[in-house]
């Protein structure tokens, strides 16, 4: 639909994991097909690896410019991004192509308020994963002393709720942590557990939806307020929850096949929970809901909807737990 | 203008602002901001500055260097260098060129605790210079030997130069610091090695000096064991997965701390002193980390790295080839400026190259180290030279270069050593 | 650098921190007020380092921690550096190449001086704006401590107050060397390699 009179533009495209990761042919794949759409005047540069900046400052980055797109983790900064962190909840999405797709419809309006300076295009998940560790963790009581390097400030929460303490270090650093003692379990999703090599030193494997990490794919206003009708109707179509889904399938794909790599190696406890089990985790999980509820609460949106809308959609999509 | 000529251009300002000696770190934060500013839109170019700035200071992984910084400063406030020179004199004075080993063991000793080859040649000149001129050295190889001796302060770790490597390339501080240790073990056997050959070579040009007894070298090793022990327990906790980088400079600089007040050798002034020191130094070294970020972020935007690589990976030298274009290009830079400013400049453009070649990046950072540390050294600007020129005053600069290049020489073979053989620099980080 | 030279070396370190030299003038109200600056740097300096210490003894051998001494230890550290650079600036302790400086006369260097001091204060002022946006900006968005949910703001704000001195000082030693000259001593030994 693009015309001729179409500005060019070359969108800088940051995110902060390696070029290997399979996000990085998401991003490729999307771009291409924006490109592709506007007849060739929306081109792209994608820069890996933090180069732009750090992995903590990306929502940031596409909100001042310095990126025009930009791959963000909400749950990385607490207290910033509430409403979102519903999708963080424990035992909530059980997969990860589906639960894109609902986190996304269920979250959009909500994001024009609490995502309000940048141009929101889709939010997603990864592969819901449980909590690998040195010793075998069945239920909420065995967390206290111990220390965990959590995904997101939920799990944090959650892990101090249940007497445990937090260790902050990045993926690449995690295994270190691991390694040295300096944390002793970690919530990490099943391929790149493989790929940072942190299947070497922990052997105990939860295998349940324990946690999952949100993501969102923004972009700077201006970018998109200075395209032209035209670009901005490609934008917009690549901007839709079916993208969503598209955008996060490879990584899922990716996590999801490191489940039976963990599984094949020898000396590993790779085990499911009971009902029985699971049930006493939700209850151990009820505080962190009221204090999501909370903070949802103080950006003056309603809990209670917000929550049972999430609800209503995870159904709809078949993604819940 | 195309993003190549604005690169260009941003160079040649960067240049012009540093030898006009605005500071390293506000020179290129200046051009990195103004450019990337340039290319994508002011508005953008402001928040960057806001950003990076308060990223880099607040991030607990750079810990390590305040933390390392206060260890040496503590070590160093509690009397270590005379103790050190003194225990090492006990047990090779006598020998012909022994006060030069001993001081070569004592630099070792101190660089073990010292991030920073200038402070080690600077510590050196007025602790060993005094006793070498005393037994009849002459002065360009009492000087040399200290120049060079000087440089492993930066090689053993801790090291500053490779902590900021490390940071700017996103590897491991750990892994480096251990990957550090075999080559700086060498290069002082060869240190050591080299002051043989002069004295073997021109006889009567190394006097020796009195011969001590046992019981003078028990004393000796009372005085510096319990630091050195120090040095191990971090070190080994480091290379044996019981503390992060950060972590070890804590605890180094704990212990450190500890260990001085315990012996009754830092007084209040001493502790007050030693947190300064570790201040000012963090505080340029964090200027100069912050300026690397932002011209980083201008030169991505240029893409000039990813050009550059192309380009030299695409001139037909082989890896080989290019590496030897590289350290050329270092030798030649380091006439013009120091260690520090070298790395931070050239690192990010450089390091692409070099992981596209095939090289690994631990021993990389080793080469480059070494590399610069050279520098250091070789006429006709040569940070340690300077230093040791302003403490020992009555010396000329030629004098000093002279008495220098045999260690260069040494220096040379070691890095083709280096080369030919990495393992020397991947085996220790490898079994971590 | 201020002070005497071998600051690096050992013992001499007591000297050079803890009082002026012999041979100088009284310290002025300025001296002092920069030294407090610096002390103060220091000190954050000392909680940076027992913050850590005391983080692995718990960890090594009670199994437990400190709640946010990560998030607690990288905030001083900020606090720590922003006020150093404040000193740092004052007294030119930075890391310069000093090629064309050494080698030039008196005169000249003086007026690279000037020049180097004029760029530094312009630089220094632009970050120091732009920093107050940062802690406002981190302030709007609630942004909080992993462990105890304590807003970061105020940290990044006592951060920023040293960016702000490091204005003042490098405004004062912009003034010092065009109308003082002399009251800066030429010691091209930097702390850094
Ligand atoms: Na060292
Ligand atoms: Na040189």
């Amino acid at each position: 639909p693009a015309s001729a009179q179409d500005k060019p533009v070359t969108l800088k495209l940051s995110h902060w994991v390696p070029p290997s990761h399979p996000l990085q042919k998401a991003i490729q794949d999307w771009a291409e097909d924006v490109k592709r759409a506007s007849g060739g005047t929306i081109n792209y540069l994608v820069f890996p690896s933090e180069q732009l900046g750090k992995a903590f400052d990306h929502y940031d980055m596409a909100r001042d410019g310095i990126a025009d797109l930009a791959y963000v983790n909400p749950g990385y900064q607490p207290g910033r991004f509430p409403v979102i962190a519903a999708g963080e909840l424990p035992f909530m999405i059980s997969d990860a192509h589906t639960g894109s797709a609902a986190l996304d419809a269920w979250y959009r309006p909500y994001a024009a308020q609490e995502m309000k300076d940048v141009h929101y295009c889709f939010a997603f998940v990864h592969d819901p994963s449980g909590i690998h560790a040195r010793k075998k963790i069945l239920l909420p009581s065995d967390i206290s002393g111990m220390k965990v390097r959590p995904a997101n400030a939920t799990i944090g929460a959650f892990v101090v709720s249940l007497g445990g303490t937090n260790v902050q270090a990045s993926a690449p650093e995690s295994r270190d942590a691991l390694e040295r003692g300096v944390a002793d379990a970690i919530t990490f999703p099943w391929g790149s557990l493989v790929l940072f090599g942190i299947d070497k030193v922990v052997k105990y494997h939860m295998d349940a939806p324990l946690y999952v990490s949100d993501f969102v794919w923004v972009m700077n206003k201006k970018t998109y307020d200075d395209m032209s009708p035209s670009q901005k109707k490609v934008i917009d179509d690549h901007c839709t929850t079916e993208w969503a889904q598209r955008f996060a399938s490879p990584w899922a794909d990716f996590e999801h096949a490191g489940r039976d790599k963990v599984k094949a190696e020898t000396g590993h406890d790779v085990y499911q929970l009971t009902n029985e089990e699971v049930a006493q985790w939700r209850k151990a999980a009820e505080p962190l809901k009221a204090k999501w509820a909370e903070g949802v609460k103080k950006t003056g949106a309603d809990p209670e909807k917000a929550f049972a809308d999430f609800t209503t959609t995870l159904e709809k999509y078949k993604a819940g737990y | 203008m195309s993003s190549d000529s604005v690169a260009v251009i941003g160079f040649i300002v960067l240049f012009a602002l540093m030898l006009l000696r605005v500071p390293v770190g506000m020179a290129m934060g200046l051009v990195g901001v103004t450019g990337f500013g340039y290319l994508v839109g002011s508005g953008p170019a402001l928040k960057l500055i806001g950003q990076t700035s308060m990223r880099t200071v607040t991030d607990y992984t750079f810990g390590v260097i305040p933390m390392f910084l206060l260890m040496g400063a503590f070590v160093s406030a509690s009397g270590i260098s005379s103790e050190l020179f003194r225990a090492a004199n006990t047990f090779v004075g006598h020998r012909k060129g022994g006060l030069g080993v001993a001081t070569i063991a004592a630099c070792a000793g101190f660089a073990a605790i010292s991030g920073s080859s200038v402070a080690t040649a600077a510590t050196f000149s007025s602790v060993a210079y005094p006793e070498m001129r005393r037994y009849g050295y002459p002065q360009s190889f009492a000087t040399g030997v200290i120049a060079a001796g000087g440089t492993l302060g930066a090689m053993l770790p801790p090291s500053t130069v490779l902590a900021v490597y490390g940071i700017i390339t996103q590897q491991d501080i750990g892994k480096l610091f251990v990957a550090g240790i075999l080559p700086g073990l060498l290069a002082i056997s060869m240190h050591m090695l080299t002051i043989g050959v002069i004295g073997a070579v021109r006889p009567g040009f190394l006097p020796a000096g009195p011969k001590s007894r046992w019981q003078e070298r028990v004393q000796g090793l009372r005085d510096v064991w319990a630091p050195l022990l120090l040095f191990v327990f971090v070190v080994g906790g480091l290379y044996g997965g019981i503390f992060t980088p950060t972590e070890a400079g804590g605890v180094g600089a704990g212990g450190a701390f500890l260990l001085g007040v315990a012996r009754g050798r830092l007084s209040r002034a001493d502790i007050r002193a030693s947190l300064l020191q570790a201040t000012r130094t963090a505080a340029a070294v964090f200027t100069v980390l912050i300026g690397a970020l932002l011209f980083g972020y201008f030169l991505t935007v240029t893409q000039v790295p990813q050009k550059v690589t192309e380009f030299m990976t695409g001139l037909g030298l082989g890896p080989y080839g290019v590496l030897a274009l590289i350290m050329l290009m270092y030798l030649v830079l380091g006439c013009l400026m120091d260690a520090m400013a070298m790395i931070i400049l050239t690192v990010p453009i450089i390091f692409p190259v070099v992981t596209a070649l095939g090289f690994d990046p631990i021993w990389f950072g080793v080469i480059i180290v070494m590399t610069v540390e050279l520098g250091l050294i070789h006429p006709p600007v040569g940070m340690n030279v300077f230093v040791i020129k302003s403490v020992v005053k009555d010396v000329k600069f030629a004098t000093i270069f002279k008495g220098v290049i045999p260690f260069i020489a040494a220096d040379m073979v070691r890095l083709v050593i280096l080369i030919a053989f990495p393992l020397i620099a991947t085996y220790l980080p490898s079994r971590m | 650098m201020v002070g005497p030279a071998p600051q690096l070396g050992e013992k001499s370190i007591g000297a050079a921190g803890a009082s002026a030299p012999a041979s100088a003038p009284p310290r002025s109200f300025m001296d002092r007020i920069i030294d407090g600056i610096e002390l103060l740097a220091a000190v954050f300096v000392g909680l940076v380092a027992a913050d850590t210490f005391i983080s692995v003894l718990l960890r090594k051998f009670f199994s437990t921690s400190i709640p946010d001494s990560y998030d607690f230890g990288r905030m001083l550290l900020g606090i720590l550096i922003f006020w150093g650079i404040a000193a740092t600036s004052y007294r030119g302790t930075h890391i310069t190449v000093d090629l064309v400086w050494s080698a030039a006369s008196p005169r000249y260097q003086r007026i690279i001086d000037i020049f180097a001091t004029l760029v530094l204060l312009f630089v220094v002022t632009m970050q120091t704006l732009m920093l107050f946006d940062k802690v406002a900006q981190t302030r709007a968005d609630n942004v909080l401590t992993y462990d105890l949910h304590f807003p970061t703001w105020p940290f990044f704000a006592i951060a920023w107050v040293g960016d702000v001195s490091a204005v003042l000082l490098i405004a004062i030693r912009t003034w010092r060397l065009i109308f003082q000259p002399g009251s800066f001593s030429r010691m091209p030994l930097k702390p850094v390699e």
